[in-house]
């Protein structure tokens, strides 16, 4: 707690030393626009990864986490905080990333398991049927009943 | 806060503070704020879990479910503008500028009830489209099967029956499947019916024999070959939700259905042509064996009679194909009507969508409540304290956006 001086210790003038100011602001904002803008560009037709979505989800994620800490830092001040940020911050934000992490691979292979019975009450995927029976990898996940379902 | 009693920092000297040094508002709003970092992590974690999860290739696309992404970026934009103000109303505050506070808070309160604004015309937009999170008022089909087009085929004869039940009582004799008695009838008490109303009337007679039940009898046809059958459904459901898929769709005067339907029209007439000399040759048939054995007779009455209605079927099927040739953006679109749609994994989608994003405007609404709050006082620096943990919380609302914003619109 070195940062601490008796100054800063009056909790609502403490962030009165320097920081912050209208030119900080405004870059801030014209930063938070730009990354907005650039995740917006992966929706338009200019984005060369449209046929792999998996690296624009990447790629919007690092730039939402970058505007995140943009956010924290500058406008909730946190950058000119004492070391207390840490203690209420880092805890909340470790569970956080931590319960996202363990969910994705668990679930991205959720239907790679998935059984007959249970591809039989699963949404119907858009592959059209003809496609299905061409593409030998699609076929096998799709075969299973889903026709003899729909027709009796 | 009995904290920090030496005030001396120019030697070594162990301190100990009994307390965060801060004010205990603020501590309270960061406590609240980690906990609710948490509670937003577990919906953004169902939601991965949903996602992510659905069977390969049945999340609807933003395009599906009528999400603009354009709109959710200005709704970006309209709350990183709200935090800027609510910074700057911190700073006028603590600067002594009473009336310049109110103004950024002022106008901080304006944008996010933009945002508000925004997101109810967003979720209208919705419910006009028939996505609901649930079932009563939901029009979302997970599969196109049968059950799908019987979906279809009920509100439709309601309709129609509606319409024939008035033009009965104006009068007319009601139309039956049998397309030529309808025109007769047309004929018999034009003008009885508004003329919209006659229109709606052919219209509904149209979808119901000529698109839903001719897709019904395709895919319940033994003759028809296996993969057909689906096809002939998932297509229905084309027609009626529009092609989708991919954003701006070209705007040129020809329908995205045209080819297909062309190549189906022609292959139709040829079989019609085919079952005309098939009839024709059943009437001689019939003409010559008068005399000859009842058996015989039967046998080619039977047969005719399953010429005569495949024939019927077709024409009733090229009436729909000249209906379906019309359709821009598909039938509930065209033709302003209120019929269910087909969207796979589209119930869970509707469910995290209003979950997530409705959680997200509870807590603009609370924060737009304290605002109002604020405007009622004097923003002076004591205020600062206030400002600072409206502030806060109003931040992290917006945090909570740019996550969802792209989860939601972009992914």
């Amino acid at each position: 707690m070195s940062e601490t001086n008796p100054a800063n210790l009056d909790g609502h003038d403490s962030d009165e030393h320097g920081h912050g100011g209208l030119g900080k602001y405004l870059a801030v904002f014209v930063c938070l626009c730009v990354l907005t803008g650039a995740s917006f560009f992966t929706y338009s037709d200019l984005w060369p990864y449209k046929d792999t979505p998996a690296v624009g989800w990447i790629f919007m994620m690092a730039v939402s986490c970058t505007k995140a800490m943009l956010v924290m830092l500058c406008f909730m001040h946190l950058w000119w905080e004492a070391n207390w940020k840490y203690v209420l911050t880092f805890p909340a934000a470790l569970m956080s990333v931590f319960l996202v992490l363990m969910l994705i691979p668990d679930v991205g292979l959720r239907t790679r398991k998935y059984s007959e019975q249970r591809w039989q009450h699963a949404a119907e995927p858009e592959v059209p049927a003809s496609a299905a029976d061409r593409d030998p990898e699609h076929a096998e996940d799709h075969h299973d009943g889903t026709h003899a379902n729909q027709h009796n | 806060m009995g904290h920090d009693e030496s005030g001396h920092h120019d030697h070594l000297k162990l301190e100990y503070h009994p307390a965060l040094p801060m004010s205990n508002g603020k501590l309270i709003v960061w406590l609240f704020l980690s906990t609710e970092i948490m509670f937003f992590a577990g919906l953004i974690g169902t939601y991965v879990v949903l996602r992510f999860g659905a069977p390969t290739g049945t999340w609807p696309t933003p395009a599906d479910v009528h999400l603009s992404e354009p709109i959710g970026a200005f709704n970006t934009f309209v709350l990183i503008c709200s935090s800027v103000t609510v910074v700057l109303c911190l700073e006028a505050c603590r600067a002594r500028q009473a009336k310049m506070a109110k103004c950024w808070l002022f106008l901080t309160l304006l944008l996010g009830s933009v945002f508000l604004g925004v997101k109810l015309y967003e979720y209208n937009q919705k419910f006009a489209h028939g996505i609901y999170p649930r079932k009563p008022r939901s029009l979302i089909h997970e599969r196109a099967n049968l059950e799908y087009a019987a979906a279809l085929r009920f509100p439709l004869k309601a309709k129609r029956d509606k319409l024939d039940k008035k033009k009965a009582e104006l009068g007319g004799l009601p139309t039956t499947e049998n397309g030529e008695s309808q025109e007769s009838n047309e004929k018999q008490v034009e003008g009885r019916l508004e003329e919209s109303e006659e229109q709606d009337l052919k219209k509904y007679n149209q979808l119901l024999s000529g698109v839903v039940e001719w897709a019904e009898y395709v895919a319940t046809d033994p003759a028809t070959p296996e993969a057909e059958r689906r096809d002939v459904l998932v297509q229905l459901a084309k027609y009626v939700s529009g092609p989708g898929h991919g954003h701006g769709h070209a705007e040129t005067d020809v329908s995205p259905f045209a080819g297909q339907l062309d190549q189906e029209r022609a292959e139709l007439e040829a079989e019609q042509a085919r079952l005309e000399d098939e009839q024709r040759r059943l009437l001689v048939a019939r003409q010559n064996n008068a005399d000859s054995e009842a058996a015989q007779k039967a046998d080619i009455q039977s047969d005719l009679a399953i010429v005569e209605s495949r024939l019927k079927r077709i024409s009733h099927r090229m009436d729909g194909i000249g209906l379906l040739r019309e359709l821009k953006h598909g039938i509930n679109e065209d033709h302003h009507m209120h019929l269910p749609i087909v969207l796979p994994s589209g119930n869970m989608w509707a469910s995290t969508y209003f979950l997530l994003t409705g959680f997200h405007a509870i807590h603009v609404v609370v924060g737009l409540i304290v605002f109002a709050i604020g405007m009622c006082m004097r923003l002076g620096p004591e205020k600062a304290g206030f400002i600072e943990n409206t502030g806060l919380y109003w931040h992290f609302v917006d945090l909570v956006w740019i996550f969802l914003f792209p989860l939601l619109y972009l992914f």
